[in-house]
């Protein structure tokens, strides 16, 4: 093999090793120009900071402050202008979807709650203009979510409705997911279903399922698969079919893992008693020795 | 006059002065201080980033040197309390030089985690929000407990020799003076005085064992309460205080060589107080020994996953150089030729000493970076520093402080008052310290 070849090659791998390493995080062309469907607000903005701080900022930092996590590859801070040239849609689709090690938050966060950061994280970008909602380039159909319990069939019932211009029409064969909230994200209930022909669809769900001390439980139905002809959907409800679970906090009660004030009285004890009886000893004994300078030598 | 008590006396205390070696050497200690210093005002400005610890390893060098000092100072107990109380007269010229060094190292120990913290200003947190369930708490209370006691352990049972010397020491420099006679509390020989001090070294004699144990168990556990591969272990209070016996013998025999050197103290640092030093060190290596089998064969027999890594990590990975020169130079070697006589002679027994001693600062590193450096979760994309513990020049500077500040401690102390208890060897000898009759 001749030299210059060989050489060429060899950049070639090298090349490619590094693509393999760090494959490009790809937004596909048709979620690149999504847009918020309402203006961004102050009041926006405030919302999403809330969120932003609890959810983001740990990796990415508080922006503008350049104080993001030393992982790799690096999280940035947002408010540069790598994330302020990204689209809208762009910004959007990354934080639904994630790329390890950052987490997909399309579970964790409504559709309202990310537009919020972004909106939040647009006040950091100068010179960023908002497209004029309305202006939507993905259309599609919009749908209307609602969702009952049949206490006596044990049934969770989610309704699709289509709405037209002719009014709402049943959608049928859509494809609907139930999650149940938990401490962090939504878990799901059970086995994603197409809607029937009159637009509904039944969920079972566990009969041990826990919820708070009434038996509340915090169910979400959405789209399973919103795709181009179709808007995202949701609707969220509160539900009394949980198990009343009336666990005390762990922190409740006296433990080793509790604050202070709530330590084991046994070993409040033992450390004060300790500490007590050694130091009576260790304070007698300076008291003591400090009476040798009083006795005289007769 | 040149009677007997006059002639221990001199032979005591003649170090006792301000001389060219004195200036010479407080003065490097001082500049070397100065220049560590400099170290520690680079971390308090820009915080621990200036380490090399970082989020997974973040205990580095400060930790196991903390580890290191809370283990020297233990000798203290060991000297005058358990060979003390029963009865070994040969340690009574070795007491004074093992409490010094206890509490120079207990001093300097609570130092060296301040020097590990990186806001020192909020120091007082840990008293304010203390939480009882928390070994810190008491890590904190049992070392400054010891450090009381140490301190009153080399105080009082020199009150008599600092009578004796302010009253019959004509070369006492005139500066020390108003300190002797403060200090020694009008002692006089009277019998009442010295059933006070006996009381109350026989009470501080008793206190100093569990306070001794609990400090360096209570240490043990800021490692052992953790589920962590290498620390998660039972025998870590024991396997702890045995180190820490073994690391405090070869410091103090390292300090007698050292005095009887510098002081001429042949009479009274025999070749005998070393041989029975050498034996000392040989039984608590023994036991240090029986317990580093303990620890490192029955995780390995069982190899939990976690385990296995780290024993692999210890044994033929990144850690094994440093692991085996530390096992096989510093306890195994050390051992065997400790059990000839020959090598329990003041030079040879201090040579293997400072081998031991090296290789027991070494061994605290090994216990605390390894398992640092492999948390259970795998540590990913984080740049090379945070995977890869590499202890930077200012944490080295800053590490060699507290090694200054101990050292500055031991020299004025040894240097301003008897190495030797004065009236106890005098007793010993039949002499009545306050007269030049025998009594």
């Amino acid at each position: 093999m001749n030299r210059p070849l060989f050489i060429l090659l060899l950049v070639f791998a090298a090349a490619f090793r590094v693509l393999a390493q760090n494959p490009a995080w790809v937004v596909p062309d048709d979620q690149k120009d999504r847009i918020s469907p309402v203006k961004f607000t102050t009041a926006m903005a405030k919302q999403g900071e809330g969120i932003y701080m609890k959810n983001c900022q740990s990796c990415h930092g508080i922006p503008a402050k350049k104080n993001f996590a030393a992982i790799k590859p690096s999280p940035g801070d947002l408010s540069e202008p790598k994330a302020g040239n990204q689209k809208d849609g762009e910004l959007f689709y990354r934080i639904t979807t994630g790329k390890a090690p950052m987490p997909q938050f399309g579970n964790i966060l409504s559709e309202d709650e990310r537009w919020s950061v972004i909106s939040f994280l647009r006040s950091f970008h100068k010179g960023y203009v908002q497209p004029e909602p309305g202006k939507t380039t993905v259309a599609g159909k919009r749908i209307k979510l609602s969702m009952t319990c049949d206490t006596v069939k044990k049934k969770i019932i989610v309704k699709a409705v289509e709405i037209t211009k002719e009014g709402p029409l049943p959608a049928k064969g859509v494809g609907i997911a139930v999650f149940v909230r938990r401490y962090f994200g939504d878990m799901q209930l059970a086995d994603s279903r197409l809607t029937s022909e009159y637009g509904y669809a039944g969920f079972d769900w566990p009969q041990d399922l826990p919820g708070d001390r009434s038996g509340n439980v915090i169910l979400t139905a959405r789209l399973s698969d919103p795709s181009q002809n179709m808007q995202e959907a949701m609707v969220r409800d509160t539900f009394a079919i949980g198990v009343p679970s009336d666990k005390p906090s762990l922190t409740d009660t006296r433990a080793m893992w509790s604050t202070r004030d709530k330590a084991p009285v046994w070993m409040i004890l033992t450390y004060t008693l300790s500490v007590i009886v050694v130091w009576y000893f260790i304070i007698f004994i300076i008291l003591s020795v400090l009476d040798i300078r009083k006795i005289k030598q007769t | 006059m040149d009677s007997k008590m006059d002639r221990i006396i001199s032979d005591l205390s003649h170090h006792i002065r301000l001389n060219r070696g004195f200036f010479l050497w407080m003065g490097f200690l001082l500049l070397a201080f100065l220049a560590c210093l400099y170290a520690y005002i680079q971390q308090l400005k820009y915080g621990l980033g200036v380490a090399g610890v970082r989020d997974f390893v973040s205990w580095g060098l400060y930790i196991s040197n903390f580890v290191f000092f809370v283990a020297s100072s233990l000798i203290g107990m060991l000297i005058s309390a358990v060979l003390g109380l029963i009865g070994m007269k040969w340690v009574h010229p070795i007491t004074r030089i093992a409490e010094t060094i206890a509490v120079a190292f207990a001093a300097v120990a609570g130092l060296v985690i301040v020097m590990d913290m990186g806001r020192p200003e909020r120091l007082a947190y840990v008293f304010i929000y203390a939480r009882f369930q928390s070994p810190i708490l008491w890590d904190v209370t049992v070392i400054t407990t010891y450090f009381v006691i140490s301190l009153l352990l080399l105080f009082i049972p020199m009150i008599p020799d600092l009578a004796v010397l302010y009253k019959r020491f004509g070369n006492l420099p005139g500066w020390l003076k108003p300190v002797y006679r403060v200090l020694s509390l009008n002692w006089s020989d009277h019998p009442e005085q010295n059933r006070i001090i006996r009381r109350s070294v026989y009470i501080l004699l008793i206190l100093i064992i569990p306070a001794a144990l609990s400090i360096h168990t209570v240490t043990s556990w800021l490692f052992a309460l953790t589920t962590r591969p290498g620390w998660d272990s039972t025998i870590f209070g024991p396997y702890f205080v045995s180190g820490a016996f073994v690391a405090g013998c070869a410091a103090v025999i390292i300090a007698m060589f050292f005095f009887r050197k510098n002081y001429k103290l042949q009479d009274y640092l025999t070749d005998l107080h070393f041989n029975n030093m050498g034996k000392v060190l040989v039984m608590v290596a023994f036991v240090y020994l029986y317990f580093n089998i303990n620890e490192y064969l029955v995780p390995g027999y069982k190899l939990k996953r976690a385990d296995a890594v780290h024993l692999e990590e210890l044994m033929t990975g990144r850690f094994a150089l440093m692991f085996w020169i530390v096992q096989v130079g510093g306890l195994l070697i050390p051992l065997i030729l400790m059990l000839f006589r020959r090598m329990r002679r003041p030079l040879p027994l201090t040579i293997i000493s400072a081998a031991v001693l090296v290789a027991a600062w070494f061994k605290r590193f090994l216990i605390v970076v390894p398992t640092l450096s492999h948390p259970y979760l795998p540590i990913q994309h984080v740049p090379e520093n945070y995977r890869v513990y590499t202890p930077t020049l200012i944490e080295i500077a800053i590490t060699l402080l507290s090694f200054i500040l101990v050292l500055i401690i031991i020299t004025l102390i040894s240097k301003f008052f008897p190495v030797i208890p004065l009236v106890e060897t005098a007793k010993d000898r039949g002499l009545d310290p306050l007269k030049n009759t025998e009594s």
